[in-house]
């Protein structure tokens, strides 16, 4: 037993300082027992967690789903695949495996929304991004998903308060030469033009504002440029009610 | 998982805990309905861990909102070989309301150097101490000697680091890292908690 060894305590209980805590973490990484030890320790607090469990306040489930939507996940080390196929159980975890994928690429990284004070840079942010972080942390802020007709995801969230909604589209299929994918609000039936993708675009995260009267989002394939009004079906469209 | 002799004796009407070691590959996988489920298994016991350590209701919610952030983006970092969903996702959420405490605390000793117990620790503890009155875990904290029980509470709910706790309790530091040692490994045995 050595003397480093009497820290685990500490360490499982993260009452070491930084310096510590990175010396004891080499030693656990040549020390099976000890890392075995730590894991049963720490399990050991945790165990008390159900004691002090308490409901958290009604918004805080919108506000960490819609945040978790828009927040692509931290790469994996190594050679790991880009997910594990072992847990893939259904299409529809794939799909939501590839809705990951497509939210960790280049397309919507700018909106990453890092959990992390350490990483959040709210100075280089622009107004958008900043924008689109209020309202995915909006305490109302409401997640609506759905699966394109012909492949693809959209995803928005929406804040009342704010009036204002969080569009991500990933994966649509190529809209072809010369045409485009567009978004619509719906009020009353009646389709209001709040976006067009750049031509031959098939991912993006757009920032809607004046959402509070609509009762649906909608995104249609258009000629490039856009159209005033929906000149094909809607390949995909969400209810914001 | 930890087995649960002690612990289910005062709750025989909770219900079956869904299998977070699974949700949680599923979560890593990038499938946000796992998270969502994850979320409603989980969240009353982040919250209630974090609201004890950093007090202030509206600042533990922030807390909560980073730390299941940080479960969702780093969820394939969870290994089941060390440990239950449960106790990875509870370590981050008390390494995160520890760090805020933390940060909190130096900014005001760099403010004011006027000493210390600016937190007032024992309300905290307090607090958790009535609730585990009506827990079977009690009897578990009863067989720790009055100094390990004191030295563990002030470390994990009160966030201090175990010099913080040598001092506040006038002990050597050798000692008080041994009895937050000993006073674990004697309630991970009482517990029954067992890894694999």
């Amino acid at each position: 037993m050595t003397d480093i060894h009497t820290l685990a305590g500490a360490y499982a209980l993260y009452a070491t300082d930084e310096l510590e805590r990175t010396r004891f973490e080499r030693h656990l990484a040549e020390c099976p027992s000890c890392a075995a030890e730590v894991a049963e320790l720490s399990e050991t607090m945790a165990a008390l967690s159900d004691v002090t469990a308490e409901a958290p306040p009604p918004g805080l489930r919108a506000a960490v789903l819609a945040r978790s939507a828009a927040t692509p996940q931290a790469p994996r080390a190594g050679q790991r695949p880009a997910f594990r196929l072992a847990g893939l159980r259904s299409r529809r975890l794939v799909a939501a495996a590839a809705t990951f994928i497509v939210l960790g690429g280049a397309g919507v990284a700018g909106y990453q929304i890092a959990s992390h004070s350490a990483h959040s840079n709210g100075t280089q942010a622009s107004a958008e991004n900043k924008q689109i972080a209020a309202v995915l942390t909006a305490p109302d802020a409401r997640l609506h998903s759905a699966t394109a007709t012909d492949g693809g995801h959209v995803t928005v969230v929406s804040s009342r308060s704010l009036d204002e909604a969080v569009a991500v589209i990933a994966r649509l299929p190529s809209p072809g030469p010369n045409h485009t994918y567009q978004l619509w609000l719906i009020s009353q039936g009646n389709p209001r033009s709040v976006g067009v993708l750049a031509a031959g675009s098939t991912a993006a995260t757009e920032l809607l504002s004046g959402v509070r009267g609509a009762q649906a989002i909608g995104v249609s394939r258009e000629p490039a440029g856009g159209s005033a009004t929906p000149t094909q079906p809607l390949v995909a469209q969400l209810s914001l009610t | 998982m930890a087995p649960e002799p002690e612990r289910t004796l005062d709750r025989p009407q909770q219900p079956a805990q869904p299998d977070l070691d699974e949700i949680l590959h599923s979560v890593a996988a990038g499938d946000h309905d796992a998270f969502a489920t994850l979320y409603d298994a989980i969240a009353p016991r982040v919250f209630g861990l974090i609201r004890r350590i950093v007090r202030d209701p509206a600042l533990a919610e922030e807390v909560t909102q980073d730390a299941l952030l940080e479960v969702w983006r780093t969820a394939h970092r969870f290994d089941e070989e060390r440990g239950s969903a449960v106790g990875w996702i509870l370590a981050i959420a008390h390494h995160r309301a520890v760090d805020r405490v933390r940060a909190e605390q130096a900014a005001t000793d760099r403010e004011r150097r006027t000493g210390t117990a600016s937190i007032a620790f024992d309300e905290v503890i307090a607090e958790v101490t009535v609730r585990l009155e009506h827990q079977a875990v009690r009897r578990c904290l009863q067989a720790l000697t009055a100094i390990q029980r004191e030295a563990i509470m002030l470390a994990y709910y009160g966030g201090l680091t175990y010099r913080d706790v040598a001092e506040r309790l006038g002990a050597a530091l050798p000692a008080v890292k041994t009895r937050m040692r000993d006073g674990l490994i004697r309630l991970r045995d009482c517990l029954g908690v067992t890894l694999g």
